[in-house]
């Protein structure tokens, strides 16, 4: 027995049902998200690409004044702290603006091969101060607009992007025999090399020795990030002269030129090595821990076929019929969790790309005043009470709740989509944002899979018993109370069952949910099921 | 309905003294404007009258409940020689001795038959006659009639406004920080949930097993404090200032299976959220405040096969504050032999809860006969000669 393409669809090549969506019902339909979302302008950066990269300088240029400063017997620490916040505030809001962008696309599949690959090229947002910048940065202008073409092509984006370049340490190899390494006493660092050949291509245990490791990074020198612009370049005299075999490839010469790299990239995507490893990885990630093979080998010969080409990988992917079976068998990563259920309670608004709070969201109102509020009632502030008034409640309790030097009555208006870079110095609502975060980033952090940030270079588990332990149901029905407290509003649950569970919903799961004690527990229980946990 | 005093201490003085009780009118109200308060807890999942107010006197309660029965031998609080307080709510009893709670037995919602856990609480916030008959909260109805100032104001404390608050009449919703901890039956519902997928049943029982069970009950909040604790003592603040009506819900109380340590927690969270909201308020505003408890619907009367009970008809309503004369069971006992019980199974409802909710509307806010039948519980049979205006 299978499920409907709609739902399966939605589940396994998705991040789930959410309620009034158009749903794919076709393999053809899922394609085309793929070039759709490949087109798309995500939330984040969430001041655009073009303005990220002035900042990404700027932030460069302010930690060097600070270092100037101290230098100088003057160091101004406020300062230092001041611009590292800022770009800590950054990577919060592009973090939690990636969790809205992957709720509310309606490109599903899209989304989640922007997850996929930004996984299989991992990179750590925290690895300096300007890889927090730089991190959303990397997925909107490599990863998403790239994932639907040639492996080629996004591998040698994703390798040459500063990111990849200050997390694996490129930025710091040079190479021994160059004039620079002379003259600077630094020297080869392997690690990009080892990753790309382990990680990005060719997959561990493929062959490849550790002469080859060396090799490649020898080819990778040159390749740095500048320190003004943080723009990838290549610096001759930093580049180890000479030719250098890498799987029996010779690559190089006496002028060393990015080229090199170049066709090393090229070379290693084409690999056969390569073509299994992520083959194999698509349709683990996609389909089943055990990856069939009759869903690889085609795969694998159409990537042969037409040098690469993902979308037709996916294509032959999907035209199996394994594709759409045995649903189940794969749990939901922490994001596909989080991001699913907001789906399902339809939480974010797309005018605004915000979390609706069923609370709050007509309630055009300034923050309440919580110190006000803290003296009124002393023995309350303990106890760290928050409120949310509702709308219409607002007019006459005004005088009470309104901050003496806040505009009553008057309603700020709601962030845009695109906030300015600044838009941090101006906090909407605390309680608002707070609980938006718990429910997004933070709840990610605490089930394990903070965005943009994985463990190591292999980036996430996936594996089903990894992520089905008792902490981790603990933190998902604890989500799913929260977010069914916050979101559901007055849904019915039978409903609600129906509509975001579809026909994958269990006998017992529609039993049990009906008989649930309340509505809140009822709409708890559906976000907690097996089956929305499963796919 | 020839309702009244059950308690056998009462009786008597209730028989001769019933015509000289004073009726509390809209103009007693009028002269003391805006200085009473009204809470309402709803008590979700359905809440065993039976198991709470036992009626240990009736000759057939032991047989139908085998393993929940109590005698005051066996620990249960004797009220008046034919029903007793369970041992869990021994916290109540100095209100009882205080006369500053009653309890109205076999009462229930219009709702019949469907036993639907989410269609009954909507009846019993809505207020209604049938399922969907009200889209609004009752209590927000009684907004708009009320005599009221700006003075008065209501509140729910949730996170997000319950159906009895809903509606086009202002009011407000507060959350304490701490979340509303997860009863024990919405533990057990979960297990159930997972029973048949053995990988999410063994992470289940293991998360039981230690202490991330605590954390789910808790909901997650880093404290250990009862959120319980921390929502009456929200509510208790906001009544000492300018809010005249509040609402709240417990849940906890759908004890199908091992209901004797289901019950007993979801009772003490009961017993906690009255005496804190009497602590909070101060001796003279509990003066002037009524706290009503009540359920969507009662439990089965008999037990059933794993130690708990099933979802039934006949409840039981609670009734607390400093304003009411208490320390009786009000209602109309039906009795429990076989012939009496509703569809052979449940306690008969023989009072409408509706017209308790009314009569405290009535005494604490003035509001008209005429708007609590038409208005705000359409359907309902009301007026001045209720007895639980003497409550």
């Amino acid at each position: 027995m299978s499920l409907s393409v709609q739902t399966m669809a939605a589940i396994r090549f998705g991040y789930g049902i959410r309620p009034g969506e158009n749903p794919v019902s076709h393999k053809d339909d899922l394609l085309a998200r793929v070039s759709a979302g490949a087109r798309a302008v995500p939330a984040f950066p969430r001041e655009g690409l073009s303005e990220r990269w002035l900042a990404v300088p700027q932030l460069q240029a302010d930690l060097a004044d600070n270092r100037k400063d101290a230098k100088a017997g003057a160091p101004d620490p406020d300062q230092r702290k001041r611009v590292q916040q800022k770009a800590e505030r950054t990577l919060r809001q592009d973090a939690g603006a990636r969790i809205i962008q992957a709720a509310i696309s309606p490109n599903g599949f899209h989304e989640r091969l922007a997850s996929f690959w930004v996984d299989h090229f991992s990179v750590l947002a925290r690895k300096s101060f300007p890889t927090r910048l730089l991190t959303p940065l990397y997925e909107a202008e490599v990863i998403r607009p790239l994932l639907g073409g040639k492996f080629a092509d996004l591998l040698t984006a994703a390798i040459l992007h500063p990111a990849m370049l200050i997390y694996l340490d490129q930025s710091r190899s040079v190479g021994p025999g160059s004039p620079g390494g002379a003259k600077r006493k630094a020297g080869l660092n392997e690690n990009l090399a080892r990753e790309m050949l382990e990680l990005h291509t060719l997959g561990a245990g493929s062959g490849y020795s550790q002469s080859d490791v060396r090799s490649a990074a020898m080819v990778l020198t040159g390749i740095t990030v500048n320190n003004d612009t943080m723009r990838m370049e290549f610096r001759r005299p930093i580049a180890e002269p000479g030719r250098f075999t890498v799987l029996g490839t010779v690559y190089g010469s006496d002028k060393r030129t990015l080229d090199d790299a170049l066709h090393l990239l090229a070379d290693l995507s084409a690999r056969p090595e390569t073509v299994h490893y992520i083959c194999r990885k698509l349709v683990t990630h996609f389909i089943a821990d055990e990856p069939p093979e009759a869903v690889m080998k085609p795969m694998r010969e159409t990537w042969m076929a037409t040098g690469g080409d993902l979308t037709a990988v996916y294509a032959a992917m999907l035209d199996q019929p394994r594709a759409w079976t045995d649903e189940g068998q794969k749990i939901k990563l922490p994001f596909d969790y989080v991001v699913s259920g907001l789906r399902a309670l339809n939480a974010v608004d797309p005018g605004t790309l915000q979390i609706i709070d069923t609370e709050e969201e007509e309630a055009d109102a300034p923050p309440p005043a919580a110190p006000k509020l803290a003296a009124a009632t002393p023995d309350m502030a303990g106890a760290g009470m928050a409120m949310a008034p509702p709308n219409g409640s607002m007019a006459p309790a005004a005088g009470t709740m309104t901050p003496t030097d806040g505009p009553a009555g008057s309603a700020p208006p709601k962030p845009p989509a695109q906030m300015k870079p600044n838009a941090g110095t101006a906090p909407p609502a605390p309680k608002k944002q707070n609980f938006a975060r718990a429910l997004t980033s933070q709840a990610l952090v605490r089930m394990g899979q903070p965005v943009w940030q994985p463990p190591s270079p292999a980036g996430f588990e996936e594996g089903f018993s990894v992520w089905v332990t008792p902490s981790q149901l603990a933190e998902r029905i604890n989500w799913a109370r929260q977010a069914a407290r916050r979101l559901a509003g007055d849904e019915d649950p039978r409903d609600f069952l129906k509509a975001v569970l579809a026909d994958a919903a269990r006998e017992d799961t529609i039993r049990i949910v009906g008989q649930a004690p309340n509505r809140l527990h009822a709409i708890t229980m559906v976000l907690a099921s097996p089956e929305f946990n499963r796919r | 309905m020839t309702e009244f005093l059950l308690s056998r201490r009462n009786l008597l003085v209730s028989a001769c003294c019933l015509a000289a009780v004073p009726v509390l009118t809209p103009v007693t109200f009028a002269a003391m404007p805006g200085e009473n308060r009204f809470v309402t807890i709803v008590l979700r999942g359905a809440m065993d009258g039976m198991d709470l107010v036992q009626p240990y006197g009736d000759p057939a309660f032991k047989a139908l409940r085998p393993g929940l029965a109590l005698t005051p031998d066996t620990g249960l609080h004797d009220l008046d020689g034919f029903f007793g307080l369970n041992p869990a709510a021994g916290d109540l009893l100095p209100l009882w001795k205080a006369r500053e709670l009653s309890f109205v037995h076999a009462v229930s919602t219009p709702y019949r038959d469907e036993r639907s856990h989410f269609d009954g609480q909507d009846m019993l916030e809505s207020g209604g006659g049938h399922v969907s008959d009200e889209k609004t909260g009752w209590l927000n109805r009684a907004l708009a009639v009320m005599p009221r100032s700006d003075d008065r104001r209501a509140i729910d404390i949730n996170t997000s406004l319950e159906l009895i608050l809903s509606g086009p009449n202002d009011s407000d919703v507060w959350s304490p920080r701490s979340d509303f901890s997860m009863g024990l039956d919405e533990l057990q519902f979960l297990k159930r949930l997972y029973a048949n997928d053995p990988a999410f049943a063994k992470a289940m029982e293991e998360a039981v097993r230690t202490d991330m069970a605590a954390d789910i009950l808790r909901g997650g909040a880093k404290n250990g404090g009862s959120g319980t604790a921390d929502i009456a003592r929200l509510a208790g603040g906001m009544l000492r200032e300018k809010y005249r009506i509040a609402s709240f819900s417990i849940n906890g109380w759908d004890t199908h299976v091992g209901q004797k340590n289901q019950f007993a927690q979801a009772v003490k969270e009961l017993a906690l959220a009255i005496n804190t909201l009497k602590d909070t308020l101060g001796p003279e505003l509990w003066k002037t405040t009524i706290v009503v408890a009540m359920t969507e619907f009662g439990r089965t009367a008999r037990e059933n096969g794993t130690g708990g009970t099933d979802h039934g008809t006949g409840g039981c309503a609670l009734l607390a504050g400093g304003a009411i004369d208490g320390g009786k069971v009000l209602g109309k006992w039906p009795g429990l032999a076989d012939d009496k019980l509703l569809d052979g199974r449940d306690l008969s409802p023989v009072g409408d809860v509706r017209e308790l909710a009314a009569a405290m509307l009535f005494r604490q806010f003035g509001v008209s006969p005429d708007d609590l039948t038409a208005k705000i519980f359409p359907g309902l049979s009301f007026d001045r000669s209720s007895p639980y205006l003497r409550a």
